[in-house]
């Protein structure tokens, strides 16, 4: 149980790490841009009616995936498998309708979009994430909760994993989730939850913090990002173009 | 040489896979002890050339096509336990995804390929090198071991081709698959090999090897360098020519000899569809024959190409990954 606390927090904190050490360096695409591209990419391969625009995209993502560090890629992949074993077993009767394609077309489909959003969640640190959804135009109490739950996820990551300690630490035998007092922990996590809102809302109050996020990076617009903004549009050119040929097919 | 579904028997396929079993399981135990972790994702690049080797198909006269594989290449570059791993898989995604090669021959096909292939390659060019102890000896050595053992493979697919008229006839004496039997698959198929298809294997493995030895000797097995944990960027820009060079292979039209389609076959000569061809196993595949319909060819062999590369490094740098994290270090390789 620790352990997969512990997972969930050292990951939310390489990302803060990470992004302390790229201050300063901000030479890569805008993240706003970056996000935008891959809803782009996502909503596009959903729509297309033509499987060529699909194997494009998965081509292109594939070829950033092999690109990526060998630890990298385990944990890349495994949200699109899981989501694509899901949608076979869900899409299987078409096989048995005369419909194979079917199956393999929403399976690459699905794959593909999630593959996606896993490598922008790769590539982009979680606080990039919720300053671009700020740029995007979010409403700023979506990005405001965002924030707030990322945040309050590694405060009680951390609150939770002292208590489940406390207990591996007080128990004799084998710990499960039965005897190990789920229920308590839970409890006092929550009951904990409750009063770090409470107190969260009234620093906030003190500082007159109003919910609204400003974005203090300084990013420039670069050749990078005009790199980004033309593969955008060559892709919905492509897009458009396949459509056109499905359309003469039929 | 890609044998496709129904050519050979489901009992030839299903020996011809029991006797690649062991050689899978000895190549896996022999490239998990003596392979360096670092070189583990390598297997990779080694598999992404032999796919694009086996993009690039060359016309005979007489209307039939042939490719090099590049067996031997890796076998130099990695070993040959390592390129039978590596051709393997290749082989597996390329029947797979592309349908070029049958599921049930896949077998056979890894007989061929991937172990007879890179195993003679490989000890006839060691052997050479070791008797001409010199740069040049390294280069003669692969040149004659990948003719070698190309046209070894090849015999091994004229043989199984053309045993099959022998064993597998219905009551009227037509063959159940492949129709034509030894008199005609060997000398046909080695016509081929001997020739243009050989010298085709030879010019990329030298090639590549010349190429390689300059760019990235860490990767090759003979030169004893530890291997970096980092591809080359002449190794990654080769690789991306390649890919975009394969719609050269759609230049040769005609189908290779032995690989036509259940309604190609009848207008080769005997004037009839064997009946296992007719009723036999059919896999459908994402990209078949590396083409999306609709599509110009040349944007549908890029994008397989793409993904082909970019699957098989893929794997193994997972496969990299969980050798890594059972040894005692970590491999941490780009």
């Amino acid at each position: 149980m620790n352990l997969q606390i512990m997972k969930m927090l050292r990951r939310l904190l390489r990302s803060d790490a990470e992004l302390n050490r790229s201050r300063g360096k901000e030479t890569q695409v805008h993240p706003a841009l970056r996000m935008a591209a891959a809803f782009l990419f996502v909503i596009l391969s959903a729509v297309s009616v033509n499987a060529i625009f699909t194997i494009a995209v998965l081509a292109g993502a594939l070829l950033m995936t092999a690109m990526k560090k060998a630890r990298e890629i385990p944990e890349l992949l495994k949200a699109p498998a899981a989501a694509s074993l899901l949608s076979l077993l869900i899409t299987l009767p078409a096989v048995f309708l005369g419909s194979p394609a079917t199956m393999l077309t929403v399976t690459m489909k699905v794959f593909t979009s999630v593959l996606i959003l896993a490598l922008l969640n790769n590539h982009l640190r979680w606080q990039e994430m919720t300053a671009a959804f700020g740029t995007l135009g979010m409403p700023q109490i979506f990005v405001f909760t965002l924030d707030m739950t990322m945040r309050f996820l590694v405060i009680l990551g951390r609150y939770s994993n002292e208590i489940l300690e406390a207990v591996s630490l007080r128990r004799i035998g084998k710990k499960t989730w039965k005897n190990a007092g789920t229920g308590g922990v839970l409890g006092s996590t929550y009951l904990h939850a409750v009063r770090a809102a409470e107190g969260t809302s009234e620093a906030q109050t003190c500082r007159c913090f109003r919910g609204e996020y400003k974005n203090y990076r300084k990013y420039r617009f670069g050749i990078r990002d005009a790199g980004m903004i033309a593969l955008m549009a060559l892709v919905t050119a492509f897009f458009i173009y396949t459509c056109v040929l499905a359309a003469k097919a039929s | 040489m890609h044998i496709p579904e129904n050519y050979l028997s489901p009992q030839t396929c299903a020996v011809m896979t029991a006797v690649m079993v062991p050689v899978w399981i000895m190549s896996v135990r022999k490239v998990s002890k003596e392979l360096p972790k670092e070189k583990i994702p390598m297997l990779g690049v080694g598999a992404a050339f032999s796919f694009l080797g086996m993009m690039f198909n060359i016309p005979l006269p007489g209307g039939t096509t042939g490719h090099a594989v590049g067996g031997t290449l890796i076998s130099l570059l990695i070993g040959p336990y390592a390129s039978c791993i590596a051709v393997s898989v290749a082989l597996l995604l390329q029947a797979l995804i592309f349908g070029d090669g049958g599921i049930l021959s896949f077998g056979a096909n890894c007989f061929n390929m991937a172990f007879v292939l890179p195993f003679v390659g490989y000890a006839i060019s060691s052997l050479i090198a070791k008797h001409v102890k010199s740069e040049k000896g390294r280069f003669i050595g692969a040149a004659v071991g990948s003719y070698a053992g190309i046209n070894a493979a090849a015999f091994c697919a004229a043989v199984e081709f053309g045993i099959q008229p022998m064993l597998f006839r219905d009551s009227s004496g037509s063959a159940l698959y492949c129709p034509y039997g030894l008199n005609i698959s060997i000398p046909v198929m080695m016509l081929g090999h001997l020739t243009l298809f050989g010298i085709a294997e030879v010019v990329y493995t030298v090639a590549v090897y010349a190429f390689m030895r300059k760019a990235q000797p860490s990767m090759l097995a003979d030169t004893g360098i530890k291997a970096k944990k980092k591809t080359s960027p002449a190794v990654k820009l080769f690789l991306a020519a390649l890919i975009v060079a394969t719609p050269l292979g759609l230049l040769a039209e005609g189908t290779a000899w032995g690989e036509w389609g259940a309604d190609e076959i009848a207008a080769t000569g005997i004037g009839y569809t064997p009946a296992g061809m007719l009723n036999g196993f059919e896999w459908k595949t994402l990209i078949p024959d590396y083409a999306v319909s609709g599509m110009p060819e040349w944007i549908g062999y890029i994008l397989s190409a793409v993904i082909g590369v970019a699957v098989l490094v893929i794997v193994f740098k997972l496969i990299a990954g969980i050798v890594g994290k059972n040894g005692a270090d970590e491999v941490y390789s780009r």
